[in-house]
């Protein structure tokens, strides 16, 4: 499966007042490729730190859905925070990882660990009750799967290693994107 | 009672790491109905639990050592300080001349140093008598949008032990 094809998937089972954190990178490029739905927060640099966001944004939230597309070398650069999750009280929120075992947007570099490397065993042994890979036609009903039951869960998506064009910078700074989430969620939230 | 300043300041989360000198804060966080305590594996999870909590409207605290500001150093300026997101920092300063073990020492010699490279706005807490700069720290991360730091030293933390 490629990352944008996993990213329209994602996209259908969104609604609009679902909040997204996105994960930097090939990540990004694929869920802004397919279009976000609801308030979406796109991650700039540093790695490691969008699932302990994501899940902080989960814990201030909980009458919201949160879903982390989480990028695998983002996810992997912290990956206890797994263990932290896993002990949170968030029934809201759910992870799908952009797994294609490789650093696309520096040029494709392997992860460490490379095709054993599983982050639903991980989060099995940290204390998730629900954490599935999954691969090619799975993903449907695997992605059904997860936005019917309650988190934390993640999927780990198996993708082709395709390379990925850097992403150019956008107009706004990470003040004012992050500006702009939090109105666009407080116009939700005055919408509702 | 720092406790019960941070929830005179708003703060109903906080993220903690254990430090000898933290055993009995973290353990009112834990029983405390009014405060979600989330269990860090490392602290700069907790710089980013913060943040996504105030990008939902919750005002958060890290609670650790000092350490965990020197390991946290690249989170706390490049989402925290650099997003404009404000969080409250407790952090046992381990290290200084109340401590007594020598691979503490390293902490106490090199936190505040890395602080003020950082340009992170940070206090030093000597005893329970001034602990209500919880409340006036608090403040001033959440009215500039930054993290601040208190180093709270064994008195602060543990009293007259």
């Amino acid at each position: 499966m490629k990352r944008v094809a996993l990213a329209k998937l994602v996209k259908e089972r969104l609604k609009a007042d679902d909040l997204v954190v996105c994960g930097l990178g090939a990540t990004e490029a694929a869920f802004k490729a397919a279009g976000p739905v609801g308030p979406t927060y796109f991650a700039s640099d540093p790695m490691g730190l969008w699932p302990s966001i994501a899940l902080g944004l989960a814990l201030a939230r909980p009458d919201r859905r949160v879903t982390l597309l989480a990028g695998d070398g983002d996810l992997l650069m912290n990956l206890q925070v797994l263990a932290t999750i896993a002990a949170a009280p968030v029934a809201n929120f759910r992870i799908v990882v952009f797994h294609n075992g490789a650093y696309s947007s520096t040029g494709g570099q392997q992860l460490a660990g490379g095709e054993r490397l599983s982050f639903a065993a991980v989060a099995k042994g940290v204390g998730f009750e629900w954490a599935f890979e999954a691969a090619d036609e799975e993903v449907t009903r695997r992605l059904d799967e997860l936005f019917a039951r309650p988190g934390p869960a993640l999927l780990d998506v198996q993708l082709e290693d395709e390379p990925c064009p850097s992403v150019p910078p956008g107009p706004w700074s990470q003040v004012e994107e992050r500006t702009a989430f939090m109105r666009a969620l407080l116009a939700l939230d005055g919408a509702a | 009672m720092i406790l019960e300043h941070l929830k005179r300041a708003g703060i109903t989360l906080v993220a903690s790491l254990p430090d000898q000198w933290l055993g009995s804060l973290i353990k009112q966080c834990e029983s405390d109905p009014a405060i979600t305590h989330i269990k860090l594996a490392r602290e700069d999870d907790g710089v980013g639990i913060c943040a996504g909590a105030y990008l939902g409207g919750r005002k958060g605290a890290l609670v650790c050592q000092n350490s965990g500001l020197l390991l946290s150093a690249n989170a706390l300026a490049g989402i925290a300080f650099h997003h404009q997101i404000p969080l409250l920092v407790l952090a046992a300063h381990r290290g200084g001349f109340d401590d007594n073990q020598y691979y503490q020492m390293y902490k106490g010699r090199v936190c505040e140093p890395v602080l003020e490279a950082l340009g992170l706005p940070h206090r030093v807490i000597d005893g329970p008598e001034e602990l209500a700069l919880i409340e006036d720290a608090a403040r001033h991360a959440f009215l500039n949008r930054l993290p601040v730091v208190l180093l709270l030293r064994r008195r602060a933390l543990m009293g007259q032990q």
